[in-house]
């Protein structure tokens, strides 16, 4: 337990120090967009597939459960209330936190053990201005992106099983679709991704920053990274949907 | 210049410098050298101020740097030039785009070709003309130290340090380095400070050599009186690097050394 909350204290300080480097330097030109199309592109491909798939189980597991109620017609509504208040965001987040989280971490992990990071002192350079100030601004703003995407994708797919699968009439799954879901919801879908690329970045490059010596330094920042951003946007999830839909969920 | 006064550091429970007082000579090369694990990179890293001492002062260029704002430290660290073991190059950057680096955060006035220019000239006078737009990834180990001492010289440091410059290196690359280096000396006359276990190399190019063993300073002696020094950790270190004459088996009596 005392270790949870010195390492609590140690990353809090170093969100400090990355914020005073920030404001101080400043990112560097040219590097946001690219870190940004990075993240964006690379992970698209694996996200419009998961998102898919989940869409599709919620389809089957909403018909399933409302049948026995006469109620399948239900279906777009458990979708939508699902899919784009909860799993899009936290989804979006776990595939970002997968594959963007662990190449920070690992890519910097390795900086730091082949002296890079050093140079880029040595050298003048800030490097938490230079390194994640660049990587957080890109996540920041294609998560938010990715997971309208993820959105959208989610209900084409639970619409597809649903109509041309399960039978289920296509006006209906659109009708209580949007009648369970308001625009509102998905701007809250954005901000609960905006605050889910924030931890995953800083979570991703502290582990990569405090990498220990050699490959196995390397791998094991990898793993904390992806493990603790996951579960923190886990528990994040619980608290913001309860602050933005409260008695209401 | 440079000067280290009293500097202890630990890392946990493992005393790394014991009451180290070091003054570098300007303009001239200093050689700090001793068995691995002594505190010689420990050393090199508190002139730059990537470590502070638990106690003690590191004073370069009139900044104590274990006291130093950001903005001092990057006031000094402009001043130096430094090449790592490994070169420390960014992979996903060219070879231009490495060297170019520090005069893209610090010369912003330079114009691309001016800058490009000033790259290409330290390329060459590292003996690697034309590879401007190589991948650091085709490099050999010795190419990449080469690359590494160009970016280190292009702003036209006041200091350069060199953090085992033959590291990893086999003999030819490794004579090689150490020609080069006493032709920058020559070429540049600036302060060169060199960390290295190397002896052999490091008898040829250094005026000035500093000998740690088990974090304490045991020797700091202009070169032609170092290696005739009668202190039995120098005479052994020397021994196992350099032909002497023979003498009585220190061995037993130096832990550590091996």
């Amino acid at each position: 337990m005392t270790n949870f909350f010195a390492g609590l204290g140690r990353y809090g300080l170093w969100c400090i120090q990355f914020l005073r480097a920030v404001l101080t330097h400043g990112p560097p030109k040219g590097q946001t967009l690219h870190e940004a199309f990075r993240i964006g592109i690379k992970s698209l491909p694996i996200l419009l597939i998961i998102s898919a798939f989940v869409g599709t189980n919620l389809a089957l597991q909403g018909y399933n459960a409302f049948k026995p109620l006469g109620g399948q017609r239900l279906v777009g509504m458990f979708v939508a209330l699902a899919g784009v208040r909860e799993l899009a965001p936290i989804i979006a987040a776990a595939m970002i936190a997968a594959k963007a989280g662990t190449e920070m971490a690992s890519q910097i992990g390795v900086m730091r053990i082949r002296e890079q990071v050093d140079a880029l002192e040595v050298m003048a350079v800030n490097p938490l201005a230079f390194l994640v100030a660049p990587r957080l601004i890109g996540i920041v703003l294609m998560l938010p992106a990715l997971t309208l995407i993820a959105i959208f994708v989610m209900m084409s797919a639970a619409y597809a099983v649903s109509v041309f699968q399960l039978g289920l009439a296509g006006h209906e799954f659109i009708q209580f679709a949007s009648e369970s879901i308001a625009p509102i919801d998905f701007f809250y879908g954005a901000i609960k991704a905006m605050f889910f690329g924030l931890i995953i970045c800083t979570v991703s490059c502290y582990f990569g920053f405090h990498c220990g010596k050699g490959p196995e330094g390397v791998g094991t920042a990898t793993n904390r990274a992806v493990v603790t951003s996951s579960v923190i946007c886990i528990v994040l999830n619980y608290f913001v949907s309860e602050l933005l839909y409260g008695g209401a969920l | 210049m440079i000067e280290l006064k009293n500097v202890s550091k630990s890392f946990g429970s493992n005393t790394i410098l014991r009451n180290i007082s070091l003054k570098i000579p300007p303009g001239q090369t200093t050689a700090i050298v001793g068995p691995s694990g002594t505190g010689k990179s420990v050393t090199l890293k508190h002139i730059v101020g990537l470590l502070r001492p638990d106690e003690g002062q590191v004073m370069c260029f009139g900044t104590d740097m274990a006291s130093a704002s950001e903005k001092e430290l990057f006031a000094v660290r402009r001043r130096f030039g430094m090449l790592f073991q490994d070169g420390a190059l960014f992979d996903s950057f060219s070879v231009g785009e490495n060297v170019s680096f520090p005069l893209e955060h610090h010369a912003p006035n330079m114009s691309r070709s001016e800058r490009r220019e000033r790259v290409e000239e330290k390329l060459r006078l590292v003996g690697l003309p034309g590879i401007y737009e190589r991948p650091t990834s085709a490099l050999s180990g010795g190419q990449r130290k080469r690359v590494g001492l160009a970016r280190a010289i292009v702003m036209e440091p006041e200091v350069i340090l060199f953090d085992e410059p033959n590291s990893g290196l086999d003999p030819i690359t490794s004579d090689a380095i150490d020609a080069l280096i006493q032709e920058m000396k020559e070429a540049l006359g600036i302060t060169f400070i060199i960390i290295s276990h190397d002896i052999v190399g490091t008898v040829n190019v250094a005026d000035h050599i500093a000998m740690l063993y088990d974090g304490n300073l045991v020797a700091f002696e202009p070169t032609d009186r170092f290696v005739r020094l009668d202190n039995e950790i120098v005479r052994k270190f020397l021994r196992r690097n350099l032909v002497l004459p023979e003498g009585p088996d220190e061995v037993a009596r130096l832990p550590g050394l091996k």
